[in-house]
């Protein structure tokens, strides 16, 4: 009788001793984060910042725990720092409108010295030239991020099933063409799909829409997503169309075509359409990332410093080629950076018809009435699944 | 020992040693919860707990087509569970009573698939029934027989759930097969019961405890299932996880999807106490 509430009263001691120790412990590993700053560095990102090839040479260099997350979508990352992870994170990589037109005016992040990062666009593709409007305040007196991976992002093609020039010439349309019912599938990136969906309706996406256009708009989601064989990740679009189960997706672009194409499949490709709904009757849309730093209380020094190590001509070529997807960087504007690329590389990034391609395409923005559109896109998704 | 429970006026020495495991569950259970909760009650699309509470959210889902959602997770948890319950109960006979020495290495085979995770065991179906892929691409050029591919339909979400939730099934039912003492057996077959009787009066519903055990935990986490409509379904079926997982990221609306985690919480709940009232878990146990 006496054994079994000793021992029962033991362990409960010996747990109590071991919460504290670790509230203990917990709390000194904080303190000690605290004052350690100058060797942490927390960054939230796209894939590829995250891979070792990226941040090893830098921890190593820099004898720093460097923690990198890696998340695929823009809203979520933005939500962590809104949840009050400004504390935690030091730097965050999100697609260009988010850092000028959310984040700067919610004060998630804080300039850049001008001084300091300017000059690294003068080495840039010509596109990027300083001073470079997403990596700038309203104003366009602060420096708010600095520019490297980008691409034009529109839809990808099997072009053993459908020729790039047909696919260029027929442009949004292809979805909405009942014949090819069931032959498409659509990536799981719902902000770019509200885009393309407008597009595949008619309008442009980037403007407030009036109340025909959200109906065209609704009508359109609907006959989309019907007519979706499949909604997926990048990896399931690429192996649905080198395999066969479809002949075209939405949304897609170098970004996610490249590793297919990488991997020898050069017949995916990327396809920006010669004409569309946009502005100056462009079809394609492009992203260009912009890397800013958090507006962390105790903003570790290595943020910058890591800022100004992907400039490096080779550090470019690895974050270009980082694990994951594969994309041209901005640096590539700089010779010494460009000669890295192999020929093969360049082929998978359709190096060929980069600069076309964006000039066909808007740059990414903001969708004024986003939440409107996204909510009628989520309810036809779920209205197509009912059958 | 008297001094041992000494308490005076505080807490008693139990509770005071309880203390650390209830903070503990409080701060790590409760009080997430309690935020998911609070948060369902927030205007939609903020992003904190300072404002004014509204039923809006609520509103807006009974307004609007999740019930597309709870349908489908509802339905296919309600399908895999039965599937599940035919599939394992021969399974988990043989386990107890069949197999003998086989019996451990059957189960660690059972087991083995747990150890990977559930996203590349899923991708793995993926490559195997993908067209051209490992089924129909052998099929294809050993036997020139072309088909068409299953995947990305509501059958392969059915298959992918029951493939990944058939371990939640199998081993609680193999302990309560194995709890059925065979003198029971040979008493129902010495009285004439026939195999069928000895099945249904004496087997079922002493095994009972361990098949409800097991149709429990396989239906609330069959409900929460998100993957297998995602990676083998093509997103075929929006299950009602999806729809929460989309007003926490692309949406940015933390409160619709608080409320829709709120609801699918009660509805689960409702569910399984409903079931407990039916089979109350205390009198199959035994303990009353």
């Amino acid at each position: 009788m006496l054994k079994s509430p000793l021992s029962r009263r033991n362990f409960m001691q010996r747990s109590t001793a071991l919460a504290a120790a670790f509230a203990a412990g917990g709390k000194f590993t904080i303190g000690e984060a605290e004052a350690a700053r100058e060797k942490e560095l927390n960054i939230l990102c796209w894939e590829g910042y995250n891979s070792a090839q990226v941040l090893d040479p830098f921890r190593q260099s820099k004898g720093a725990t460097v923690k990198a997350e890696s998340l695929t979508n823009d809203p979520t990352m933005i939500n962590r720092l809104r949840a009050g992870e400004t504390k935690v994170w030091d730097l965050i990589n999100v697609n260009n409108p988010w850092a000028r037109k959310i984040m700067l005016p919610e004060g998630l992040i804080k300039p850049l010295d001008r001084a300091a990062f300017e000059p690294y666009f003068e080495k840039m593709m010509p596109a990027f030239k300083a001073p470079y409007k997403w990596a700038m305040d309203d104003k366009g007196e602060q420096l708010i991020g600095m520019a490297q991976r980008f691409g034009p992002y529109s839809y990808v093609v099997n072009t053993d099933k459908i020729s790039r020039e047909a696919a260029e010439d027929q442009g949004w349309s292809l979805f909405a063409d009942p014949a090819n019912a069931k032959k498409y599938g659509i990536l799981e990136s719902d902000d770019w799909n509200v885009f393309n969906i407008c597009c595949i309706a008619g309008f442009d996406p980037f403007k407030v829409h009036s109340d025909d256009e959200v109906e065209k708009f609704t009508e359109t989601a609907k006959q989309v997503f019907k007519g979706a064989k499949l909604v997926g990740d990048i990896a399931t679009m690429n192996q649905s169309l080198v395999s066969g189960e479809i002949d075209f997706h939405m949304t897609g672009g170098t970004y996610s075509a490249s590793p297919a194409r990488a991997d020898g499949a050069k017949n995916i490709r990327a396809i920006t359409p010669k004409s569309g709904p946009m502005e100056g009757g462009k079809g394609g849309i492009s992203w260009i990332e912009i890397t800013s730093t958090v507006n962390n209380p105790e903003l570790s020094p290595l943020a910058t410093e890591f800022l100004h190590y992907v400039q490096d001509p080779k550090t470019a070529h690895v974050v270009a080629f980082a694990e994951g997807t594969f994309n041209p960087v901005a640096q590539m504007g700089n010779k010494e950076c460009f000669d890295l690329f192999t020929a093969d590389e360049l082929d998978a990034i359709q190096w060929d018809s980069l600069e076309e391609e964006m000039a066909r395409s808007v740059e990414y923005d903001i969708v004024p009435d986003y939440d409107k559109l996204l909510d009628i896109m989520t309810a036809a998704k779920k209205e197509a699944s009912a059958g | 020992m008297a001094a041992l429970h000494e308490t005076g006026k505080g807490l008693s020495q139990g509770a005071r040693n309880a203390l650390p495991l209830l903070i503990f569950l409080l701060v790590g259970f409760a009080a997430p919860l309690l935020a998911v909760i609070a948060y369902s009650f927030m205007p939609e699309r903020s992003f904190g707990l300072v404002h004014s509470p509204t039923l809006i959210n609520y509103a807006g889902i009974f307004t609007g087509n999740s019930y597309i959602s709870f349908g489908w997770s509802l339905s296919f948890a309600a399908f895999t569970v039965c599937i599940l319950a035919v599939v394992c109960y021969p399974i988990a006979y043989g386990l107890s009573r069949v197999f003998g020495r086989w019996a451990p290495l059957l189960t660690l085979l059972f087991t083995i698939p747990l150890f990977v995770s559930e996203n590349v065991r899923l991708y793995g179906w993926i490559l195997f029934f993908i067209k051209n892929g490992v089924l129909l691409g052998t099929l294809k050029s050993w036997f020139g027989v072309e088909l068409e591919s299953w995947l990305f339909t509501r059958g392969m979400v059915l298959l992918g759930m029951v493939y990944v939730y058939l371990p939640f099934m199998l081993f609680p039912m193999t302990l309560g097969v194995s709890m059925v003492p065979n003198e029971t057996r040979e008493a129902a077959r010495d009285l004439g019961a026939s195999r069928f009787q000895v099945f249904r009066e004496v087997e079922l519903p002493l095994s009972m405890p361990g098949i409800m055990i097991g149709l429990l935990l396989t239906f609330v986490l069959a409900v929460g299932a998100i993957a297998e409509a995602k990676v083998l379904g093509g997103q075929t079926i929006i299950p009602i996880t999806h729809d929460i997982e989309i007003a926490f990221t692309y949406a940015q609306n933390w409160p619709l999807g608080a409320a829709l985690a709120v609801l699918l919480m009660i509805v689960v709940g409702t569910l399984v106490l409903l079931v407990l009232k039916r089979f109350d878990l205390d009198a199959i146990l035994g303990r009353r």
